[in-house]
């Protein structure tokens, strides 16, 4: 199940196999296909294209037609700025300047941007019968302030009348928007109301809540979908918001989902968000983002949950972002892989083993929970204790009790998970049983042959004598003699060869070049930091 | 002389403006800041101690509050109307220098950004807490900055920002107040700014909220 219909199961509260997954494509939709923002939000062939190829390339189960906030405004006579990378902003209003609310009419399906935007509607309707569109509406708290400027701020309290009257008007200019989406062939009307963050709960319900609940009313007569958007700290009025009645609350990161989560099913109305859409989604990478979107997922749970962005997709966010969101929902095999990396990761720190125990003595540790109060760690640590002095001074013993976060790491590098452990060297050898004395001298002499081995194998040499072979003639027995004198067991080889010579820095012999082998690992790799310092002996 | 400057304050912290003002409903027929700061310098009191011991003291309340997310934006302004209405009293002390302010702040909104709402509660806080602004207002280019910071000698400067677009501007413009006047201290804030952000482009301070702005500048004069 997917699109519209998987959407229509969550907002109707019932358990689904998979979370819809609502990329909110605005001017993004003018990235993706290479034009501006304001060229992007005044056609509507940009339009329709921007969000096919967004649709196509993200698989959404529902996406919005067009996020603008500032449509009704515009129209209303707010001057609008228009920017390459974001949707325009309103630097003029009206209601403080001049204008009354008189003067002011609801818009038609005829002005300003409104014919573009149906028109876009109704043509991705028929392109994707499945998915589900959602028409977005500027909320009346929003629009109200697009008209009176921020003067609305101080007017709830000096002049509550006006203010009332202003959201009245803005309240039917939503209605009226929202039925000409509706009607254009949008399934879902998002009342996208971001400025309401900046009141108080009391504020909200007393200048938004009659207000906003009459469009969502509206809206269900209507038989279609609802949603209230917010963005921005608004975790103050969340039980506000879903007092209006929505079908749907939607919020950003400035609100912990599993908050909204809690007020909203309680109250019987489903919800959704709120990936980061700065630092993970725009300036992130793709595993940044999976991470993300798994954390959501994870909070949101299968039953009433919509995953999204908080709010409008900045313009330039990689589309490898997005489709890795994609790929994460439609997969539930990635999504435990992510999650089981993330359990990894959140293991603070791990220290680098990679040369631990290589040093010349035998290093014993012994995982415990503590010795002091746990018996068969105790025992373990005894049994260690008793063996190492007959290896005298060669074997070193400590003791990890777990109740220090330093042991815990420890024990995670160590790759232990059992208590108590031993570990020679670095290598898991007793785990929690007690090792009975013989095998306990047995394991620590075997680490110390292996050491002792590689010592020995380490001693090798080579000496080499350069030059032609009469000329060299005496200094090859000079060297036999010594060679057979001290019983050293090495290696001599002959090079004449002109070029083999020269790449010893010698032209004419005779010459000697000693080698020392010193074998430095084996069946490891060394970590690079190891390996320079072994270079810098040299 | 302290009960009436606590008074004062009282009507900063609520918003009361003047007698006649219907807000806050708890207040309604008391004086408000405007004759109540009138009635403090007719009886003598110093500005500057109306300034530091009542107003100051009213708008740092009203900066935590806003901090705790027990007011909003509404209550700010209504303290900052209240502010500027006793400040009207005060302004001829201010020119006459019997009133000493910490120092300057310049502030604006980046190049690219027209979002004021957010400049507009910093500058009212800033000024609230006894500092000289100087707003150049939204979409401020760099050099408009670097001008204004040499006019006023060791004045602080603040970016804001609302957007993640325009957010990145922010860089460029402390890096142009920085080459003009080395020592020059730029703070920046807005709804995307992070403090990772701030050391980012070398910034000297972020802040969340308007009263820890405040508290930065403060720090910066002690």
């Amino acid at each position: 199940m997917k699109g519209l219909e998987l959407i229509r199961k969550v907002f109707a509260l019932e358990e689904v196999e998979r979370v819809p997954w609502v990329p909110f494509v605005g001017v993004h939709g003018g990235y993706l296909t290479g034009i501006d923002a304001e060229s992007y939000l005044n056609s509507s062939e940009a339009i329709i294209q921007g969000v096919s190829k967004a649709v196509e390339e993200y698989q959404p189960d529902g996406i919005p037609v067009v996020f603008d906030l500032q449509v009704e405004a515009e129209i209303l006579g707010c001057f609008l700025q228009w920017a390459p990378h974001n949707p325009p902003a309103v630097v003029s209003h009206p209601l403080s300047e001049g204008t009354t609310l008189e003067d002011l009419k609801i818009p038609t399906e005829n002005d300003g941007r409104i014919p573009l935007i149906l028109e876009a509607t109704r043509t991705l309707r028929k392109k994707y019968p499945e998915t589900a569109l959602y028409g977005l509406i500027t909320g009346p708290f929003t629009l109200a302030l697009h008209l009176l400027g921020t003067d609305i701020f101080i007017k709830l309290y000096e002049d509550p009348d006006e203010v009332n009257n202003v959201m009245e008007f803005c309240k039917n200019v939503g209605i009226k928007m929202a039925e000409l989406l509706m009607d254009a062939g949008c399934d879902i009307i998002a009342v996208v109301d971001p400025m309401t963050s900046q009141i108080d709960p009391l504020s909200f319900e007393t200048f938004v809540t009659p207000f906003a609940s009459q469009i969502f009313d509206f809206i269900r007569e209507k038989k279609k979908l609802s949603s209230f958007f917010v963005c921005g700290h608004a975790q103050q009025n969340i039980e506000a918001m879903c007092n209006c009645n929505p079908d749907n609350v939607s919020i950003d990161e400035n609100i912990p989902l599993d908050y909204v989560k809690n007020i909203a099913l309680k109250k019987g109305i489903s919800f959704g968000g709120n990936m980061k859409l700065t630092v993970v989604l725009l300036m992130g990478n793709e595993d940044d983002v999976r991470e993300e979107a798994l954390n959501c997922l994870d909070l949101g749970g299968k039953k009433g949950f919509i995953l999204a962005p908080g709010c409008d997709l900045p313009m330039e966010t990689p589309p490898e972002n997005i489709k890795a969101v994609t790929d994460l929902v439609n997969d539930p095999y990635k999504q435990d892989v992510v999650r089981t990396l993330e359990k990894q990761d959140s293991v603070l720190e791990v220290f680098n083993m990679k040369d631990y125990g290589q040093a010349d003595k035998v290093i014993v540790d012994i995982i415990t929970l503590d010795s002091e109060s746990c018996a068969p760690c105790q025992y373990m640590v005894e049994a260690v204790k008793r063996v190492a002095p007959q290896f005298e001074g060669v074997v070193e013993w400590r003791e990890h009790a777990i109740k220090k976060m330093e042991a815990v790491t420890f024990m995670s590098s160590l790759m232990v998970k059992n208590i108590p452990t031993i570990c020679i060297d670095g290598k898991i050898e007793f785990v929690s049983k007690i090792p009975p004395r013989g095998e306990l001298i047995a394991a620590i002499q075997k680490r110390i042959n292996q050491k002792l081995k590689l010592r020995i194998k380490s001693k090798r040499s080579e000496i080499l004598i350069l030059g032609e072979k009469e000329e060299c003639r005496e200094l090859k027995s000079v060297i036999n003699r010594a060679v057979t004198e001290l019983g050293k067991d090495l290696k001599i080889n002959y090079i004449s060869d002109p070029n083999q010579m020269a790449t010893f820095g010698i032209t004419k012999g005779p010459a000697v070049v000693t080698i020392n082998y010193k074998l430095k690992s084996e069946g490891t790799v060394p970590s690079l930091d190891v390996v320079k310092e072994w270079i810098k002996e040299l | 002389m302290s009960e009436l400057l606590s008074k004062i304050a009282e009507c900063i912290e609520f918003g009361k403006i003047n007698k006649a003002a219907p807000y806050p409903p708890q207040m309604k027929g008391q004086d408000g800041a405007d004759e109540l700061t009138r009635q403090a310098l007719d009886e003598g009191i110093h500005a500057q101690d109306i300034l530091s011991k009542s107003l100051m003291i009213g708008m740092e309340k009203v900066g935590i509050k806003f901090r705790e997310n027990k007011v909003f934006v509404p209550q700010v302004l209504m303290s900052a109307k209240a502010m500027n209405t006793a400040m009207v009293h005060l302004k001829p002390f201010f020119l006459s220098g019997e009133v000493k302010q910490k120092g300057k702040f310049i502030i604006g909104t980046v190049e690219g950004d027209l979002h004021d709402i957010g400049k507009n509660l910093v500058s009212m806080m800033v000024e609230g807490n006894g500092w000289e602004v100087i707003d150049l207002g939204t979409d401020v280019k760099a050099d408009q900055f670097v001008a204004a910071v040499k006019e006023h000698e060791n004045a602080f400067v603040g970016l804001s920002a609302l957007l993640t677009t325009t957010m990145v501007n922010m860089e460029k413009i402390t890096k142009a107040i920085k080459e003009a006047v080395p020592g020059a201290k730029v703070a920046v804030g807005g709804a995307p700014v992070t403090n990772d952000f701030c050391k980012k482009i070398g910034a000297d301070a972020y802040s969340p909220d308007p009263q820890g702005l405040v508290e930065y500048l403060n720090a910066q004069v002690a």
